[in-house]
């Protein structure tokens, strides 16, 4: 039996993780890593009580390995925030995102789907991710928020500078970093723009939402409303794109379940939700601990770094029965995939709806395809996991 | 039965409304009508009432025996 050692940078362990979270689950639920100094949770019921606990479990550290500090961000990045200054936040844009608002945009991601995908008919292949996945999510972001359709290409490019990634380095780097200040520098100017001539998109939305204060109700500046835009986008994008791609991959090495899919678009709706449970897109989340926490027999001391694997949370024997199968019909009530209580994922219904469209307008052009493992390539940072190129043969 | 509605928790994610259409309702703003608020959830709705509350991502519904 060889040591059990996990960390979220590794990129070997990465390549397939399962079953080295299968050994954490059984074996240490509460693993320790003192190379790192952080705790991990692996089980689904551990994960999602970490979730609903958000007291205990505080987000106000940061929730990237890397990024956490002993003390508070302190800043409006919703993300990293603790009720009840998160709620204010959050407030203001949740009802931009419910299933209703977000249906309405359907037709217009099955039109971007239209025109990124009918190129590539005849045509032998192409890269699922840099030439779909990748595209389509911020096309539909920069749709919601109001980017002027003359602005998108130049918008989608610089959201793509954004998660560039440089080998030890990793997401804080100088190429990422000129991206954000030109973003939001778009962003500003766009919102500055609404507030003298306002529009039906968010920016303008952002402008006019108020958020009740100790020192009373106010409106978001421009400066909070530009990060707020930018989080938006970031939230948006990239995990959607690896959602995709893991769709694109899962279905070819699942031929089966692919026809099944291919044949009765129905089963769409499931399939996206057993995708994002066998390989969530965003496999860890951290959180500090506010106060000691007795798990398994062991004390987690307060001020504690722990890691959720919501990656392993989804193939938990204890949860779902024969876990590592991946099946389009699978009956069950849910995942860890999108988190849950205050910071569930505000954009589920869109990367949800994204999700269903895209593969529904794959599979009516492409109901099968081959994947070029030689040549694909795998993304990882240590909170999103998927591939970065996905070569198919159609 | 009865179902408790946390209405500051509630964001309008419907997914109550999936699982118990004659139960709950949430319109284009996500505001949520709760059929049965004060009352008992009638015999024949418990089932997909008792799935709703499972499955909402905020926490916002909760059972009560």
């Amino acid at each position: 039996m060889t040591e059990l050692y996990w960390d979220p940078y590794d990129k070997t362990i990465d390549v397939d993780p399962h079953p080295i979270w299968r050994r954490l689950r059984d074996e240490q639920p509460v693993y320790f890593n003192d190379r790192f100094g952080f705790y991990a949770l692996s089980r689904y019921e551990d994960v999602d009580n970490a979730n609903l606990d958000h007291t205990t479990y505080s987000s106000a550290h940061g929730t990237v390995l890397e990024m956490m500090s002993d003390q508070p961000y302190g800043g409006a990045h919703m993300i990293f925030m603790d009720p009840p200054a998160h709620t204010m936040m959050r407030v203001l844009v949740s009802r931009a995102f419910t299933p209703r608002r977000i249906s309405g945009l359907e037709d217009h991601i099955r039109k971007i789907c239209s025109e990124l995908l009918d190129p590539r008919i005849g045509t032998g292949g192409f890269d699922y991710v840099q030439d779909f996945a990748a595209l389509l999510p911020s096309m539909v972001i920069s749709e919601l928020l109001g980017v002027d359709p003359a602005d998108r290409e130049e918008v989608r490019l610089l959201i793509d500078k954004t998660f560039h990634i440089e080998e030890g380095k990793g997401m804080i780097n100088d190429i990422s970093f000129a991206a954000q200040i030109e973003l939001n520098g778009y962003y500003t100017e766009a919102i500055e723009a609404r507030r003298t001539a306002p529009r039906d998109d968010l920016m303008t939305a952002l402008t006019e939402a108020e958020m009740g204060t100790d020192e009373g109700v106010r409106r978001l500046t421009t400066s909070e409303a530009a990060d707020f835009t930018g989080l938006l986008v970031a939230a948006g994008t990239e995990t959607v794109a690896r959602l995709l791609g893991w769709a694109g991959a899962l279905l070819a090495a699942y031929p089966d379940e692919r026809a099944a899919v291919a044949a009765d678009p129905s089963l769409l709706k499931n399939a996206v939700e057993e995708t994002l449970r066998f390989e969530a897109p965003s496999p860890v989340q951290g959180r500090t601990l506010h106060s000691d926490v007795e798990l398994h027999g062991t004390t987690i001391p307060e001020g504690s770094k722990v890691l959720l694997l919501t990656g392993s949370a989804g193939r938990d024997g204890r949860k779902y029965s024969d876990p590592d199968t991946y099946n389009v019909r699978r009956q069950f009530e849910g995942h860890a995939s999108f988190g849950r209580g205050v910071h569930f994922c505000l954009g589920a219904s869109l990367a949800r709806l994204e999700g269903r469209v895209a593969l529904e307008e794959t599979l009516s052009r492409f109901p099968t395809w081959e994947v070029d493992h030689d040549r694909a390539v795998r993304l990882h940072t240590s909170t999103v996991r998927g591939y970065e190129k996905l070569p198919i043969v159609v | 039965m009865r179902i408790d509605v946390d209405w500051d928790a509630c964001e309008g994610h419907g997914l109550c409304e999936d699982a118990a259409p004659k139960v709950f309702s949430v319109d284009d703003d996500g505001n949520l009508t709760y059929f049965f608020d004060g009352d008992e959830v009638p015999a024949e709705h418990e089932n997909a009432a008792r799935n709703a509350v499972g499955v909402c991502p905020v926490i916002a519904l909760r059972l009560v025996p």
